[in-house]
């Protein structure tokens, strides 16, 4: 998968996650609702995750290009991998935490750089991706039951947004036994933010029900 | 089991009072909005007066009649009240 690509598909993600984060906030200002809040927090750390990714990527491209390989590269890859895990993480527990709040308040129930693919994978660590999977399988349970309620477009965007996004992170757990499953992952993300993407656009575009 | 009463928030009421003066041409009196918007006569009164401070909504006298009719900037405020409430909607939040 070129490299380019995938800091481009971070990026596009952290840019949509980043929109997003902006109009929860706007809607938190308008209504005061503290599920509101947790929405602009959680996608506001899945844009800092994703641009510290692209980061990484960009950081491995300019040791590319200077031709510099520093001995501890691995272990700083690593440790940007946990970072963006552990992030990801907090930004799928503020979500779930967002319809706990919800149901309660409403009563409902890539060193050589020929190498340079091989490194990236050790960016994904299997176990937090794993409780990613789970915190994020919570979430798009929740949405899809939102859906199945409201029948909206926008619930359904939402619900696919989340779907894809649980669909990335299954991917990503198994790049250790097929690297190609990266590019998969990568696009099932994009997919993703695309998704919440279009709901905000039609949000936005739609005035009264 | 009992239901629970619906949380309204703040902003919530005003859209629920702004909705009943339009659906009702633009210009009505206390006792419909206090029906439609399902408020006791006191807080009606109140969230009047903090609509007016706001410059969402404006009083007329029609002879002895007081009557409440909605601002251009009420109609704005409704128009972005419904965006917020879509968005919200569609994460499955009720505000």
């Amino acid at each position: 998968m070129p490299v380019g690509l995938i800091v481009f598909m971070e990026l596009v993600g952290a840019f949509i996650s980043f929109l997003i984060g902006y109009y929860a906030m706007r809607a938190y200002r308008a209504s005061s609702s503290r599920e509101l809040l947790l929405l602009y927090y959680g996608f506001i750390l899945l844009g800092l995750g994703m641009c510290l990714r692209a980061a990484t990527v960009g950081y491995l491209i300019l040791m590319r290009v200077f031709e510099v390989y520093p001995p501890l590269v691995k272990s700083i890859v690593e440790f940007a991998g946990v970072i963006y895990s552990a992030m990801q993480v907090v930004a799928y527990v503020l979500f779930v935490a967002m319809y706990v709040l919800q149901s309660k308040r409403t009563g409902e129930g890539e060193v050589a750089f020929a190498a340079f693919p091989v490194l990236y994978f050790s960016f994904f660590n299997p176990f937090l991706e794993l409780v990613a999977v789970v915190l994020l399988g919570l979430v798009t349970v929740q949405s899809f039951i939102n859906w199945s309620l409201r029948r909206s477009g926008e619930s359904f965007l939402v619900f696919l947004g989340f779907g894809f996004m649980l669909l990335s992170h299954m991917l990503l757990l198994f790049i250790a036994v097929e690297n190609s499953l990266l590019f998969f992952g990568q696009l099932a993300q994009l997919a993703g933010f695309l998704c919440l993407l279009a709901m905000l656009v039609k949000v936005s575009r739609g005035g009264e029900e | 089991m009992a239901r629970s009463r619906e949380y309204r928030s703040k902003a919530r009421i005003y859209a629920d009072i702004l909705r009943c003066i339009v659906k009702h041409g633009g210009r009505v009196g206390p006792t419909r909005i206090l029906y439609c918007a399902n408020l006791s006569y006191d807080r009606l009164m109140r969230h009047l007066t903090r609509l007016m401070e706001l410059g969402l909504v404006e009083e007329a006298k029609d002879g002895d009649r007081t009557l409440y009719g909605i601002t251009n900037r009420g109609v704005e405020f409704l128009k972005e009240f419904a965006k917020v409430e879509r968005f919200a909607k569609a994460f499955g939040i009720t505000i």
